[in-house]
């Protein structure tokens, strides 16, 4: 039954080793299209190669030119032949979600997370700027932005007013001087001065990043805009040393040090600035999910919850959705259509909201399925009422996804075959059972896996329903309900910022379970593909 | 019996099953179809009476969700006016519908072609790119944010065509899912057509193109359609990417600026948003009722036959 | 031969197409641009009006984008990936995130400017000695009463169970107090009975600053305050339930169901539109215990670090964020009280309602905690919250919710 992988043979002549017609295009609109299609591609590369030769991305250039010289290659060899049907599917796929895995697993070995984004040199940026204060008893002044010389290109300088005095006054990068030739409007702001151009706001805003690097030294600190209109003389209070690696408090003395292992600025009582650094942790993140009491304590049973709730929805939306496919799939069935279409209805709805609403049709004392049925059910308050809850909502949200790819699924059979069998006088649901069905299995194992495999990690089913309820009242990390990813995401999230790094180490360990259980299944639909 | 269920046409006989179990002394309408409309009925009340309070609020003047009060305290069409009058939802609705059904058929069409490699190529790598795929799905989605967003500060400066804020760029985001479950899904199908088909299309001088785009295609069109109702529903739905990329209110889609109605912690505009969903939802149910005869009857009985 | 004209055939095609599409390309215009981020909800639409006017008053291009989801987190990733907007909306519970994240600059605001404010609105944007947004709306709970039902404000919580008990009996309502629990509590909502109580989240330093070395949580007074919330919930009065959502408070007290609701403000607008006949006072304290006090939470502009544009920027938020009627158009929006004392005292005018939520926070309440460690407080707590309330034991919930919190304080 099995095929071995022999090459699948063409018995047309033999073909250009390269060339538009080279792999067999034989009708002229396959080769119009061809054409087409390639032009697109050579447009959309000159297209993109601009931007990257004006900014001199050469990089980027080189791989702009490897990945369309592929391309070309795939589509004009006359090998390749699957290459051919991959290749668009792959790019994307490469680009958007390859990419962005590797990037994030990247960060499992460093201490990316809240507090933790940038390099060293802006966390001492963002250190000394917010600690700038306003030097005790010092003026603010009314600003004037203009520019020494043409407002495009010229020097910025300020042009002040003192408002208890009206003293006008210029300052540039040299320093403040008296300002003798302004005229100034009632309330003292400079509106020209001899010499300088006073800027509007479309100039201001196109030398936006020159003001921002601008300040009027002074003997204190320095004069800084504030807005368009006012100015005032700051200074930091915190300054970073480069000879003792720390940060020093103008005023306290106090110091921090840097710590280059953990990302931050330390004072002695072991307290840390907030703002720090990202740095390499080496398996730090991944030694914390390990050695973590709170995880090993409650990792194995969030495990098995977690296989089963997968395991559980996979089960029932695909029993509940096949079994409704099949009876509705009659055509001397009236309303077929609208059957159809309704069913589906769920599948259309914004699920968030849904998720929400059901969790509140679950609501213990106003919840419409404990009055429809009389009960007084705390639905999240036991574990196995919770579990029971989860279900059925993701059947709901489910099993119409499931009914319609079966829908699909006993069209494509060949019908000749059910046909045959009951020609030879099996009984219906024999028929079904050892034909069909295994039919079915073919087409839909692999999305059955995939299924599972989605919900392995579907944090929106517990997260908006349960939020992993009930939790026991002594502990408030592991719910009932929780699966690892709603547990992860409590664990690195849900504390004083959002720790990425190891969120990301957890994730490599949740990865290799779901894996594993899907390489096992993998494995065994070997078989069913080679069914024909 | 089941001599006279081979006098139907073919296609009715596949879901007999149930026949056999449930089929009692009661009269022969209830045994062929009667039935049917029992579990139809349950099926079709399963799944809309949740919906039912979704309506509920779209009438509801007081814009909060309650389950316990299914019958509105008033009955208005105020949200859907407040919708249409107050909110940018005509353009959201329309990104929404473009961006669906793009991405719908472009993702259709690259995963079909995958699929076709996948079922009907033997080569190296092969079932290491299938789980290749699958793995890289399984990758929480809210973790990779993050990188997605830096990667499309660089795209976004460089092409801004195709960068935050536009459709072609959330397109293009899209169909990296392409090679996703739906080529896992269409693979399945490709695996149910006897490979002798394509064989003797060969013998007979067809190209590999020839055989996948006159021969396997037509073959799975019920398939087809079901991907590409999935993958509209999927792109009309989507929120978690779309909301971060896009913030400009003229390029939201309908999900990202629903949501936007009903972000806030406190908020009471549930009537709206619940209009809003439901508004959403017709074009979904009109495609599927557009797309049904090629799902269903798309086949005719003696077009597998080798 | 065949293949080589095609070849060039497709090579013009793409010439073609490249310059078609750098064409639509480029269009940047040379008006100055302010970017603004807001959250959604009436804030952000009534945000969207004024930026507009703030555009016509300045001839710049003002463009307001409501972020559904997450605003802080994405505000953060914008910053990191260099796509700043200039300007963020959001709570005063969030600068310390956004410190540590350096992502939005301090504020020099003249001793004028901070006159103007309430006290409790400059303190609540003020972090490590620093003012760091411009406050514009603060809220805080009050209780709701059914004046139909309930003429007078109830004087403590014992008197308040007692009236909603006997209008229980007499079958004209179904529930006591609409206080919203949920199945994993709500420590904001609660905070009013667990300060009473004898509770407190974290102590102050001498400078006034939160202390997160002094977690309350751990403290005696915590589980005193937790056994007299048991005695309210589901196996002691019945007041507290966990089935009583931020969901379902408005339309139990809307429909009568409930003759008081403990909420915010920003149920006015909804509340206004039923027939309900209603009145604001502060939540009442126990009987002879401390005083109830709501937490405060005040709304500010930031100026982004990393913003484009940072001198319009900080004349928006300076000069323009801070003026009255920019105040009272934001009350007309939310129902909140505005931060500005002048503000306030037009809207008083015409809304006592939102006077006597302003007033019942000026004299009780308490600014929520905004040091990252208040991050770590809300959901342990929030469920040792719920599991009282359903009738577990206070002390070994507490303590378990309190080491629990206390693990993740580093």
């Amino acid at each position: 039954m099995a095929r071995t992988d022999v090459p699948v043979r063409t018995t047309t002549p033999p073909k250009p080793r390269l060339g538009l017609g080279a792999d067999g295009t034989a009708s002229p609109l396959g080769l119009i299209i061809k054409i087409g299609v390639l032009g697109v591609v050579a447009a959309i590369a000159v297209w993109a190669a601009f931007p990257l030769i004006a900014t001199g991305n050469w990089i980027g250039l080189i791989i702009l030119v490897a990945v369309s010289a592929l391309i070309f290659y795939v589509y004009l060899s006359p090998r390749v032949i699957p290459a051919k049907y991959l290749i668009p599917g792959t790019l994307f796929l490469i680009v958007f979600q390859v990419l962005p895995v590797l990037f994030t697993l990247s960060t499992a070995f460093t201490n990316f997370g809240d507090g933790h984004r940038g390099s060293k040199d802006e966390a001492i940026a963002a250190v000394e700027g917010a600690s700038v204060q306003q030097v005790p008893g010092s003026t603010v002044y009314t600003l004037t932005l203009a520019t020494d010389g043409d407002p495009a290109t010229g020097d910025i300088v300020f042009l002040l007013t003192d408002p208890a005095t009206k003293a006008a006054f210029v300052g540039t990068a040299d320093g403040l001087e008296p300002l003798a030739n302004a005229q100034q409007s009632a309330d003292g702001k400079v509106t020209s001065a001899g010499g300088y151009e006073v800027l509007d706001i479309g100039q201001i805003s196109a030398r936006s990043a020159d003001i921002v690097e601008f300040s009027v030294p002074t003997a204190k600190g320095a004069i800084k805009n504030q807005g368009l209109s006012r100015a005032f003389e700051g200074t930091p209070q915190q300054a970073y040393n480069n000879d003792c690696d720390c940060i020093t408090d103008r005023t306290t003395g106090q110091t921090w040090t840097a710590n280059g292992d953990d990302g931050v600025f330390v004072d002695g009582q072991g307290q840390a600035l907030a703002q720090g650094w990202k740095v390499n942790v080496g398996f730090r993140n991944f030694a914390e999910v390990v050695t973590n009491p709170v995880i090993r304590a409650s990792f194995l049973k969030i495990l098995l919850w977690n296989i089963g709730f997968a395991l559980g929805v996979v089960l029932i939306t695909f029993g509940l959705g096949l079994l409704v496919a099949l009876v509705l799939n009659k055509p001397e069935l009236r309303g077929q259509r609208l059957y159809r279409s309704l069913i589906i209805l769920p599948y259309a709805m914004p699920a968030v909201a849904m998720m929400l609403v059901w969790r509140d049709m679950f609501n213990t004392d106003f919840g419409l399925i404990n009055r429809l049925f009389g009960l007084h059910v705390n639905w999240f308050g036991s574990a196995p009422s919770s579990m029971f809850a989860i279900l059925l909502v993701q059947l709901w949200l489910g099993y119409n996804y499931m009914f319609l790819v079966s829908t699909g699924a006993l069209q494509a059979i060949p019908a000749d075959l059910t046909e045959a069998a009951q020609v030879d006088g099996a009984r219906p649901f024999h028929a079904f059972r050892t034909i069909t069905f295994p039919l079915l299995l073919v087409a839909l194992a692999p999305l059955l896996i995939s299924s599972f495999a989605f919900n392995f990690n579907n944090f929106t089913a517990i997260y908006l329903v349960s939020e992993g309820a009930p939790f026991p009242p002594d502990n408030p990390q592991a719910g009932a309900t929780d699966i690892l990813i709603t547990y992860t995401y409590r664990l690195a999230f849900g504390g004083a910022g959002a720790q990425y790094g190891f969120a990301a180490a957890i994730s490599v360990f949740i990865f290799l379970i779901v894996a594993t259980i899907s390489v096992v299944s993998f494995r065994r639909t070997h078989a069913l593909e080679e069914i024909n | 019996m089941a001599a006279t269920d081979t006098i139907q046409a073919p296609v009715d006989d596949q879901p007999p099953s149930a026949v056999v179990r449930l089929g009692s002394a009661r009269g022969g309408w209830f045994r062929q179809v009667g039935w049917r409309h029992i579990i139809g009925l349950l099926a079709l009340a399963f799944s809309l009476f949740p919906i039912l309070f979704v309506v509920s609020a779209a009438l509801n003047p007081l814009g909060t969700l309650s389950s316990s009060d299914l019958v509105p305290s008033g009955a208005s069409l105020e949200n859907f006016r407040k919708l249409f009058a107050d909110t940018s939802f005509p353009i959201w609705f329309l990104n929404s519908m473009i961006i669906g059904l793009l991405a719908a058929a472009l993702s259709m069409f690259v995963s079909a072609c995958a699929a076709f490699a996948f079922s009907r190529f033997r080569f190296k790598g092969r079932r290491a790119g299938l789980l290749g795929i699958l793995l890289v799905q399984m990758f929480p989605q809210f973790l990779l944010i993050v990188a997605l967003y830096i990667m499309f500060a660089y795209v976004s400066d460089l092409w801004p065509a195709v960068g935050f804020n536009t459709r072609t760029g959330l397109l293009l985001l899209y169909l990296g899912g392409a090679l996703g479950t739906n080529t896992w899904l269409m693979k399945g199908f490709f695996d149910t057509i006897p490979k002798d088909l394509d064989e003797s299309a060969k013998v007979d001088g067809a190209t590999h193109a020839q055989v996948f785009f006159g021969l396997i295609l037509p073959l799975v069109t019920p398939i087809l359609a079901v991907t590409g109702l999935l993958g509209f529903i999927s792109a009309v739905n989507e929120f978690l990417i779309a909301s971060i990329f896009l913030t400009d209110d003229s390029a939201k889609t309908a999900a990202v600026g629903l949501y936007g109605l009903v972000s806030e912690e406190r908020n009471n505009n549930f009537g709206v948003f619940a209009a809003g969903a439901l508004v959403l939802a017709v074009p979904t149910v009109a495609l599927f009722q557009f797309l049904q005869r090629y799902i269903v009857g798309g086949l005719t009985a003696g077009a597998v036959k080798g | 031969m065949h293949s080589t004209r095609l070849s060039a055939l497709s090579a013009v095609a793409a010439l073609l197409l490249a310059g078609c599409a750098s064409d639509a390309g480029a269009d940047a215009g040379t008006r100055p641009s302010l970017l603004i981020w807001t959250g959604g909800g009436a804030g952000g639409e009534a945000t969207q009006a004024l930026g507009a006017r703030f555009g016509e008053e300045n001839g710049v291009d003002v463009k307001v984008q409501i972020i559904p989801e997450d605003l802080q987190t994405q505000f953060v990733t914008a910053s990191q990936a260099g796509r700043a907007p200039d300007v963020v909306m959001g709570a005063h519970d969030w600068i310390g995130n956004l410190v540590q994240n350096a992502t939005i600059d301090p504020l020099q605001m003249t001793d004028d400017t901070k006159a103007g404010y309430q006290d409790l609105a400059i303190k609540a944007v003020t972090f490590n000695g620093q003012v760091y947004g411009m406050p514009f709306t603060m809220n805080n709970i009050v209780l709701f009463r059914n004046t139909a039902l309930v003429p007078d404000a109830p004087t403590s919580i014992e008197d308040l169970v007692a009236k909603g008990k006997a209008l229980k009996a007499a079958g004209k309502v179904d529930e006591i107090l609409a206080l919203p629990i949920g199945p994993t509590g709500d420590p904001y909502h609660i905070n009013p009975l667990f300060t009473s109580g004898g509770g407190y989240i974290f102590g102050t330093k001498d400078s006034g600053d939160f202390d997160p070395s002094d977690l309350g949580v751990a403290k005696p007074g915590a589980t005193a305050a937790y056994a007299k919330i048991r005695a309210l919930g589901e196996g002691g009065s019945g007041a507290l339930k966990r089935s009583i959502t931020a969901d379902n408070i408005l339309s139990l007290f809307s429909t009568g169901k409930a003759p008081f609701m403990i909420s915010g403000p920003w149920q006015l607008p909804e509340l206004k539109k039923t027939s309900v006949k209603y009145d604001i006072s502060p939540v009442p304290p126990f009987a002879g215990g401390q005083p109830a006090r709501p937490f405060i939470t005040v709304d500010a502009a930031y100026v982004a670090s990393r913003g484009t544009n940072k001198a319009l920027a900080q004349e928006f938020v300076t000069n323009f964020w801070s003026r009255p009627d920019v105040g009272t158009s934001l009350y007309a929006a939310t129902s909140s009280v505005p931060a500005l004392k002048e503000a306030l005292a037009t809207v008083r005018k015409d809304d006592a309602l939102v006077g006597k939520v302003a007033d019942a926070g000026v004299e009780f309440g308490q600014i929520m905690p905004s040091i990252p460690a208040m991050a770590v407080v809300w959901d342990p707590l929030g469920k040792a919250e719920a599991a009282v309330v359903g009738g577990a034991d206070p002390g070994s919930t507490i303590t378990a919710a309190a080491s629990a919190i206390q693990a993740q304080i580093k």
